[in-house]
């Protein structure tokens, strides 16, 4: 089915403007069962965590109380640690997505023979183990010609290659149901140069599938452990395992509070992301 | 480093530590007598020497350049913690600390790749496993040096030229929940009991750490029954512990989980394997939450001592012998003995009462040590193969 | 751009024919950047994995590394169980993740459920390691919440059926704890594009829910859902701390196998550790051409 005679048809039937009773018995149908897919998820998901916040409570001997959450929370490097990773986030998101968006909408745009070729790429970080691309960085841009390793530059471009499978292929599942093309040759025969192509068209209608690679590399770098800690940068990856090595009920309430606060975080980008771009996703009818 | 060749063989341990102890005590107190003192144009000539620097000297150059990089050094491993925070008081110097996570041989890793770094992640000192120390020196990655009293540290304990030198030792223990249990295990057969089913693991992982290779060498060393004193004997001892533990996980006893204390507190490990320092250092943390009782078995008691380095291509070569001063002076040793672990001068220091009677008694019963069996260097690697090889083998009937 | 751009594509967005000489270097200009970060951090370091599986233990050259592969039953049996666990997870996460995000987004269900679902898999796509494995064994483990609960209550003892997270079977079910996650993620758009007017249009045509699926949505989101699942494959394949922090290497896995080669305390071979991570190099890409070759076979259907 073209996009041209799917839209023809859809803008038809849209013009009439009818909404079938149908509709309704069958999203009801649909409903019981997305209520008990869901649910079942739910309780996968937070049985688990329950049982850490309930062992984290455990401190003080034969009592609930937050004692091991005041001990964690005094503990001067959590605040560092933290707000570095933070830092290390955020570089790596402004990099990350500059990078993919534009190369996958380039991509999708000029140039869909090098589709298989990006896409290629975009898999190998998944494919070598974190523990062997951070030795081979480290031997190769550990003496000269390139010595990178005293600055942050390696661990930054750690993570950029850590988050490109997940920032592309979102980025990618949402160039694909929008009409690239179509977009673009409507800007352009209107006359937008390309910062306006890009930002004001491409952009708005990629809001989700950005901000969902946005989520994703901000959990991933606030978790990441192998690169910070190899390359000895602080970051909250190895504080973690620092505290979980050596300490009880502590690590446990770290875990906890390290869930709602990333969690608290993709909240608040989810947030201000939100606005026009959310409803409508292919601006093009 | 090998005993069976030495006319005093059939020693103990103790005795072999009390003799060498005597004869490096007399030489240290001859040399002392004898030595002239250095003028600054030797100054280029004390890294070089290996010889142990004056103190003054070197605490100026020390500060000269300000700051000393460790790795591999978690503050509740041993007390480093407080080993360190003294070493930055008392000589104003300040510590860059990388990587507490990390095991031996990312310590030489981490020398080897910053070998022209000079860098914040370039280590100037190291602290190995001993069993590693072969490594170090075959890829020229340690610089010489003997602290002041060098002499005074067992001769199979430190490498003759003054490469390394262990620093301090624990022994393996068992680390019971005391609730949950009516009989504590005292020796390493009582763990194939069926009311230990699902309560017993390793700290470690069999083909990564240290420590849980000697603990599959402490189990085949009770069973052994004597004590090697050739490579062979000491592979066959590997062998027998590989068979404890092909029964206890037959048996049902021994989960395959790494322990640590968040799941000893949990309970999912009620009975762990550790070394004496670490587990009655989480005793401690615990308080009493749940209550643990630290045990040395009774027969199969492995010593195992660290061994510390400097790294031959660190930017601060004067902090880090420094470092080594401080922390094989008593002052030193008896920090690490606050953390429980046995400063590796301890006989040394015992006999000339500069130990603290408060800090014995914290230490579980001195008896237990004597049977302590220190495994020469080419025991270790080949125990370590053996083990590592054979493990999935022996105990999953895999490959 | 100039106007003779779109000329070139008068036929309607057909691939583009070979562009002329001039025209062809401006394309390079758009992916140069990328493909020049990729080459500095990802392809150089990755080609001397590939140099240095050939890296004996004291250096020298040797076949031995790549020939262990396929010799040591030690090995054979860790890509086994990884594949094992990869194709299971990557099947049934990505199954059920997809009807999770069904459920959220066409479900039917409250908005904020899709907005509570969301952000909660952004995190737990990434609870992994130490945090997770704890989480786990603390709900299923010996001494666990629903093992002790399940006596208390039911006097039914899980383990005494064999079962145990501790092995491939119990490994899968912590790892969907980052695979469903994944999968609700990346889907989510794509669901998003399922144009509403393409389901009434269905209906106006006669057509059931039934067909709209089999006939509309699915072959539009198959491309999707089968990329989605390749990676949840590598996801799974490449995981490491959460099967370290279990039970280090008494479980067989190919990364655990990899950091105790070039990370441990005790064995110590790089030269290994390379010639196995390029072996997973190498299934990887396999499972990326088959991606491939289906995903050519239903993009005929999508424009």
């Amino acid at each position: 089915m073209s996009s041209e005679s799917s839209r023809s048809l859809s803008s038809s039937i849209f013009l009439r403007g009818r909404r079938r009773g149908s509709n309704n018995s069958g999203r009801r149908r649909i409903n019981i069962w997305a209520w008990i897919i869901f649910l079942i998820g739910i309780l996968y998901f937070f049985v688990p965590l329950f049982a850490t916040f309930e062992f984290s409570l455990r401190m003080v001997k034969d009592q609930y109380s937050f004692e091991a959450y005041r001990v964690a929370f005094e503990d001067p490097r959590f605040y560092t640690n933290f707000g570095y990773s933070i830092m290390w986030a955020v570089i790596t998101i402004i990099i990350s997505s500059l990078l993919v968006v534009t190369t996958a909408y380039w991509v999708h745009w000029r140039t869909p023979r090098l589709r298989p070729v990006v896409e290629f790429i975009t898999l190998m970080p998944f494919v070598v183990p974190a523990v062997v691309l951070t030795f081979g960085l480290i031997r190769m841009y550990g003496s000269p010609p390139i010595v990178l390793i005293g600055s942050p530059v390696l661990l930054i471009a750690g993570y950029v290659i850590l988050s490109l499978p997940y920032m592309y292929r979102a980025v990618d599942t949402g160039l694909r149901s929008i009409d690239v093309r179509t977009l673009t040759e409507a800007a352009l025969s209107l006359g937008a140069g390309w910062r306006t192509i890009l930002f004001q068209v491409i952009f708005p209608n990629l809001r989700v599938a950005i901000l969902s690679g946005v989520f994703l590399t901000f959990a991933i770098v606030m978790g990441e452990f192998t690169f910070a800690s190899l390359l000895s940068w602080p970051a909250f990856g190895p504080y973690m395992e620092e505290i979980g090595a050596m300490r009880a009920y502590t690590p446990q309430a770290l875990a906890v509070v390290s869930f709602l606060l990333t969690w608290a975080s993709i909240g608040l980008l989810q947030w201000i992301g939100r606005g026009a771009g959310q409803e409508q996703i292919a601006g093009a009818h | 480093m090998s005993t069976n060749d030495h006319p005093l063989r059939n020693l103990s341990r103790r005795d072999f530590l009390k003799l060498s102890m005597m004869t490096g005590f007399s030489a240290f107190l001859a040399s002392c007598g004898g030595s002239a003192t250095p003028t600054e144009e030797a100054g280029m000539d004390y890294l070089a020497s290996g010889e142990s620097i004056p103190m003054d000297v070197l605490l100026s150059k020390a500060q000269e350049e300000g700051s000393l990089t460790t790795i591999a050094l978690p503050h509740d491993w041993a007390n480093y913690g407080e080993i360190i925070e003294t070493y930055k008081s008392k000589f104003d110097m300040e510590v860059n600390e990388l990587n507490p996570d990390a095991g031996s041989s990312d310590e030489l890793e981490a020398i080897r790749a910053n070998k022209d770094s000079k860098g914040p992640q370039a280590p100037d000192v190291i602290d190995i496993g001993v069993g590693h120390t072969e490594t170090a020196m075959n890829d020229a990655l340690l610089a010489k040096y003997k602290v002041a009293d060098w002499a005074t540290i067992p001769d199979s304990a430190k490498s003759p030229d003054g490469y390394w030198w262990a620093e301090y030792y624990g022994v393996l223990a068992f680390e019971v929940i005391a609730d949950e249990f009516s009989e504590i295990p005292e020796d390493w057969e009582d763990l194939l009991k069926p009311e230990y089913k699902g309560k017993v693991a390793m700290a470690g992982d069999v083909l990564k750490s240290n420590q849980s290779v000697q603990t599959v060498f402490a189990s085949g060393l009770s069973r052994y029954g004597k004590t090697p004193t050739t490579v062979d004997e000491a592979v066959e001892a590997a062998n027998l512990g590989l068979q404890f533990w092909k029964e206890m996980n037959d048996a049902g006893n021994f989960i395959p989980v790494i322990a640590d204390q968040g799941k000893i507190a949990q309970g999912e490990t009620p009975i762990v394997m550790e070394w004496d320092y670490l587990a009655l250092a989480n005793r401690d943390a615990l308080a009493g939450n749940p209550a643990l009782d630290i045990r040395v078995p009774k027969s199969g008691v492995l010593a195992g001592p660290y061994a510390g380095g400097i790294s031959a291509y660190g930017p601060h070569p004067y902090a880090a012998r420094l470092w080594w001063e401080f922390v094989m002076s008593d002052e030193g040793q008896n920090l690490y003995l606050k953390g429980y672990a046995h400063p590796i001068r301890f006989n040394d220091m015992a006999s000339r009462g500069v130990i603290p009677q408060e800090m014995l008694d914290k230490l579980p019963p001195a008896d237990a040590y004597e049977a302590a069996f220190f495994p020469s260097v080419p025991m270790l690697t080949a125990v370590f193969n053996e083990i590592t090889e054979n493990w999935r083998n022996v105990v999953y009937g895999e490959g | 751009m100039s106007v003779p751009e779109i000329d070139n594509r008068i036929n309607g967005g057909a691939p583009l024919a070979r562009p002329s000489g001039k025209r062809f270097n401006w394309d390079w200009v758009g992916v140069a950047p990328f493909f020049l970060f990729a080459l500095l951090f990802l392809i150089l370091p990755s080609i001397s994995i590939f140099i240095r599986s050939f890296e004996a233990v004291g250096g020298g050259f040797t076949f031995d590394n790549i020939i262990a592969l396929f010799t040591e039953q030690d090995i054979i049996n860790a890509y086994k169980t990884s594949l094992g666990i990869s194709l299971i997870t990557a099947f049934a996460g990505g199954i059920f993740g997809f009807f999770l995000a069904y459920a959220v987004i066409l479900g039917g269900l409250p908005r904020l459920l899709r907005v509570f679902l969301v952000t909660f898999s952004g995190v737990a796509s990434n609870f992994a390691g130490v945090p997770l494995a704890f989480a786990f064994i603390a709900t299923l483990g010996n001494a666990g919440l629903v093992t002790r609960g399940l006596e208390n209550l039911f006097g039914f003892d899980i383990h005494q059926t064999g079962f145990t997270i501790y092995n491939m079977w119990g490994l899968s079910i912590v790892y969907m704890y980052f695979q469903f996650p994944l999968m609700v993620l990346i889907m989510a758009p794509a669901l998003d594009g399922l144009r509403r007017e393409w389901v009434e249009a269905c209906e106006n045509l006669g057509g059931s829910n039934f067909q709209y699926w089999r006939y509309v949505a699915l072959p539009i989101l198959l491309p999707s859902i089968l990329g989605t699942m390749v990676l949840l494959f590598g996801n799974a394949f490449g995981a490491y701390a959460t099967a370290y922090a279990f039970s280090g290497s008494f479980i067989n896995l190919v990364t655990i196998l990899i950091g105790a080669q070039i990370q441990g305390d005790v064995l110590y071979n790089p030269g290994l550790g390379n010639a196995l991570a390029l072996g997973m190099i190498v299934i990887m890409t396999i499972s990326m051409l088959g991606y491939t070759i289906l995903q050519r076979r239903s993009a005929r259907w999508v424009r």
